[in-house]
């Protein structure tokens, strides 16, 4: 058993959990944070994608110790109040995207942090970023389109902040 | 006997445009209270209440697993109700008998036919709901019926709007009209226009509750070590070790598997690795997919089989026969979510939750397995994470009721990737000899010789108990199965009924007795059939020298939909003019009432086979949610394509060698093609969508690579030598 602590969409949580449980049981069990889905067990899906400071990891693979005094971003988390989406949820939603919907969180995860990265993303950045996130649906012509969409919408959504920014400096 | 107790099933209408509907009244009634009943709302039929606060909820009587039922029938709801499809509340049915298919007999959602066969029967419901909503204002305000309508979930009149939750106390009181009127399609306004998807926020948020996100106090964990091979049981087990490990409750064998239940999936799961089991053999043992094969090839050449079809006279094959052997292999369906279901057991009851297409034939599963009576039994359907026919089945339903019975906890089973991809019920392997006569380059006939194990045989013994009374011996069930498995139409749908036209056409099946579980997989037999059907046809095109659209052009009637839609999707992918460097193959299929042309572009890199667009042509009738039709042919050939040139699940010994997603893959991003489609215009009744995408995908593939390389590829997975 081992006792952590880690900031888990904004918020701080302090556990004690099995060693080497995958972050993955640990959010959707001990804290009923269900969004994130179980598909593979291997890293192989991505349907488990979670940010670790920002950056997309696998939970299913990812022993819960090593979050220990980081920030983790779930599906939860992503939207600012439930009536704002964030803008690749928003694109998501404009282009009709999920079918089944099971691997839309981790789709969405991997999206984010792609854009996070790369505002301006080409076809072949996506195909680099996202062909870790199997859609048995076949979504993915939609997540293609919703990604560039995002970024447009991106553009605007950061755009009062980067003003902000500008008329402090 | 209650006017509200009304049979839709029957109804005959086809396009309600301003045409009275006839009910039929099916006697008094001994049909169990409506799902949801309450004594305060509004209820008139099984689909629909108003509730005393005024809420419009619609029954979904269909699994929602991705292919759009959740929005489409509330779609046709909202028509009738005249009000937007989002002002619906939308709840999963509990099983009824009025939520019984017309066609399967049974509460089911599968083949396509979901918004088909509720096309009549859920706007029937609303426009009731509606009449007596407008009857109960008109009595209530003392106003004549024609002054009110109903519009956007109130009853307006031009002194002001009457609210439902204001006049549900009166319409309770208000018998159901003898006949309603339907909108005419000219009317619709949300029908063939409603273009988003009602579950789409719920699915970008990851608020969306699948089976396995389902939560219960104090529910345990189980996971299930099942024999390796199909069939196998364990003989005994020792789980000293498992049970020393951290949270472990108790592990037991349960019908020949073993389950270890303990506080979370992972602890489960670990302990599990620390159960050693002597098993003992099932009766696949020895079996494997290339002997599987060989006997097929075998039975091929040595039993005629069984005569499916067959049209006009043997004599008219005149000429050389021209013969090909075509093969396709077991398929894992691969639902993103696992395998799950939570149970809670007491001595009165049983209670699941889970994502499930047939609740109907899991509660007949379950009352066999636990000696419940189905009446003591209630599912609660949840979001699907994907279905495709995989969880038509029951199995891992009864799993978790017989840990939860046996354990005494509340228990949620859940599957890992490896047991789902080695406890599937698979697309059949199948193996068919097309041959075809030609004479002085005409073709005179054309036939196929299908050897395949029979769905029907190992489903129909399965499910027979919910089709009739329990009492009925096992050995009725079984003789049942044998009898449905002989004549399996699913063995040979997609070669036989359609509208090609040679002198002389024929297919017989031989079912093949021996194989490891199999069931329904997106499209069924045309999954592979079409693959059959549509790459020889564009062989016999090659070898009279024609075009592969000028051929199948020179075989159909004038007036046939097949041919419609396939010049429609030669014009539209430019047949003819491939881009530079790349080929085109092309293929029509018909499969649930729905008619798909598809023309694929590939390029060749070395033995690589590039996919660069897919055009599809599909006629489903009225697309009651145009964007949710061109979605499921997008998905249907992303589905299509990975079967085409990845899928292939082998067996030896028994067992499935195939556990993960590094060895059974799945097409991803960069693998995806450009997917055009185009929905042809149509006045008719909607047909299927969730599954006629898949079908004509492979042999059009087939068929550019054939182009692009001169190797005609009989065989699924495409691998070029």
């Amino acid at each position: 058993m081992a006792e952590l602590s880690f900031t888990l969409n904004g918020q701080a949580q302090t556990l004690t959990v099995d060693s080497g449980t995958p972050l993955l049981w640990v959010l959707r069990e001990q804290l009923a944070m269900t969004g994130t889905k179980f598909g593979c067990g291997m890293g192989l899906c991505g349907a488990c994608t979670v940010h670790l400071d920002g950056s997309p990891i696998r939970s299913c693979s990812y022993p819960v110790e090593f979050v220990d005094g980081r920030n983790i971003t779930t599906i939860e988390g992503l939207a600012s109040a439930d009536d704002v989406l964030h803008p690749v949820q928003q694109a998501w939603l404009e282009m009709s995207v999920p079918q089944c919907g099971y691997c839309q969180s981790g789709q969405i995860m991997s999206a984010v942090a792609l854009l996070e990265t790369n505002q301006t993303p080409s076809d072949a950045d996506i195909d680099a970023a996202m062909s870790g996130n199997i859609c048995r649906c076949g979504t993915y012509p939609r997540v293609r389109k919703a990604i560039h969409r995002a970024a447009e919408l991106s553009v605007q959504y950061y755009q009062p902040v980067d003003k902000e920014s500008e008329a402090a400096s | 006997m209650s006017l509200s107790r009304r049979n839709f099933i029957k109804s005959t209408a086809l396009l309600g445009g301003g045409i009275a509907i006839g009910f039929n009244l099916t006697g008094c009634s001994k049909s169990p209270p409506f799902p949801n009943m309450s004594s305060t709302a509004l209820q008139p039929n099984a689909f629909l209440q108003v509730t005393a606060e005024g809420d419009v909820i619609l029954q979904l009587h269909k699994s929602e697993m991705g292919q759009g039922v959740f929005t489409g029938l509330t779609t046709l709801a909202a028509e009738e109700l005249n009000m937007d499809p989002a002002q619906i509340i939308v709840q999963h049915a509990e099983f009824h008998p009025d939520f019984r298919d017309p066609e399967f007999y049974v509460m089911i959602t599968g083949g396509s036919s979901s918004v088909r066969l509720s096309f009549v029967s859920i706007r029937e419901a609303a426009a009731t709901l509606a009449a007596i909503l407008k009857s109960a204002a008109a009595q209530q305000l003392n106003l004549p019926e024609s002054s009110l309508s109903v519009v956007d979930g109130k009853v307006v009149h031009a002194s002001g709007d009457i609210l439902f939750a204001d006049i549900v106390d009166t319409a309770r009181t208000i018998p159901s009209p003898e006949a309603v009127t339907l909108t005419a399609p000219q009317d619709f306004k949300y029908i063939g226009y409603y273009n988003q998807r009602l579950d789409a926020r719920a699915k970008v948020t990851g608020s969306s509750q699948f089976g396995i996100d389902v939560q219960y106090p104090e529910a345990l964990t189980a996971v299930l070590i099942r024999s390796p091979d199909f069939g196998g049981r364990a003989k005994s087990f020792d789980a000293i070790a498992a049970l020393a490990k951290s949270g472990v409750r108790t592990v037991l064998d349960v019908d020949g598997a073993v389950a270890v239940v303990a506080d979370t999936y992972w602890q489960a799961r670990q302990a599990a690795s620390a159960v050693t089991i002597e098993w003992e053999k099932g009766p696949l043992s020895g079996v494997s997919s290339d002997t599987l094969r060989n006997e097929r090839h075998t039975l091929l050449e040595t039993e005629s089989g069984k005569n499916v079809e067959e049209k006009g006279e043997q004599s008219a094959a005149s000429g050389d026969e021209v013969t090909a052997l075509y093969n396709v292999p077991y398929l894992a369906h691969a639902t993103m979510e696992p395998m799950n279901a939570l149970a809670v057991v007491s001595p009165e009851s049983i209670e699941i939750w889970t994502g499930n297409q047939s609740p109907d034939i899991a509660l007949s599963a379950i009352a066999d397995a636990t000696g419940y009576r189905r009446e003591q039994i209630r599912i609660h359907n949840q979001m699907l994470g994907g279905g495709f026919g995989r969880r038509i089945l029951s199995d891992y339903l009864v799993e978790a009721a017989r840990v939860a019975q046996l354990s005494g906890f509340p228990i949620k089973v859940v599957w890992s990737r490896e047991d789902d991809m080695r406890g599937d019920f698979y697309r059949p392997n199948s193996s068919v000899k097309m041959s075809a006569t030609i004479d002085n380059n005409v073709v005179t006939s054309l036939q196929a010789k299908v050897a395949a194990p029979s769905i029907m045989g190992q489903f129909v013994g399965a499910v027979s108990n919910t089709l009739m009374p329990q009492w009925i011996p096992d050995g009725l069930h079984n003789k049942l199965a044998g009898l449905a498995a002989s004549s399996d139409p699913a063995a040979t749908e997609g070669l036989v009924e359609n509208d090609y036209q040679f002198p002389y056409m024929r297919t017989d099946y031989i079912m093949q007795e021996t194989s490891i579980p199999i069931g329904y997989w997106r499209s069924v037999g045309h999954s592979q059939n079409a693959f059959f059907m549509e790459s020889f046809i564009d062989e016999l095109a090659a070898r009279t020298g024609q075009d592969p659209l000028q051929f199948r052009l020179n075989h159909l009637p004038a007036d046939s939909r097949r041919r419609k839609v396939i010049e429609e999707a030669a014009a539209r992918a430019d047949w003819g003019k491939p881009e530079a460097g790349q080929f085109q193959g092309i293929a029509v299929h018909e499969s649930f009432h729905t008619m798909v042309a598809q023309v694929v572009s590939v390029s060749i890199e070395g033995k690589k086979i590039k996919v660069h667009k897919v055009v599809c042509v599909v006629e489903c009738g009225i697309a009651v949610n145009p964007d949710i039709v061109s979605a499921q042919m997008e998905g249907g050939i992303v589905f299509a394509l990975t079967a085409a040139l990845k899928g292939d699940i082998t067996v030896v010994d028994g067992a499935v060698q195939q556990s993960n997603f590094h060895n059974y893959e799945m097409l991803r991003m960069n693998e995806t093609p450009e997917i055009e489609v185009h929905i042809m215009p149509s006045a008719e009744s909607p047909t299927g969508v969730g599954e006629p995408g898949v079908p004509p995908l492979a042999p059009a593939l087939a068929n550019a690579v054939f182009a692009a390389t001169g190797q005609r590829l009989r065989q699924l997975p495409l691998k070029l030598s």
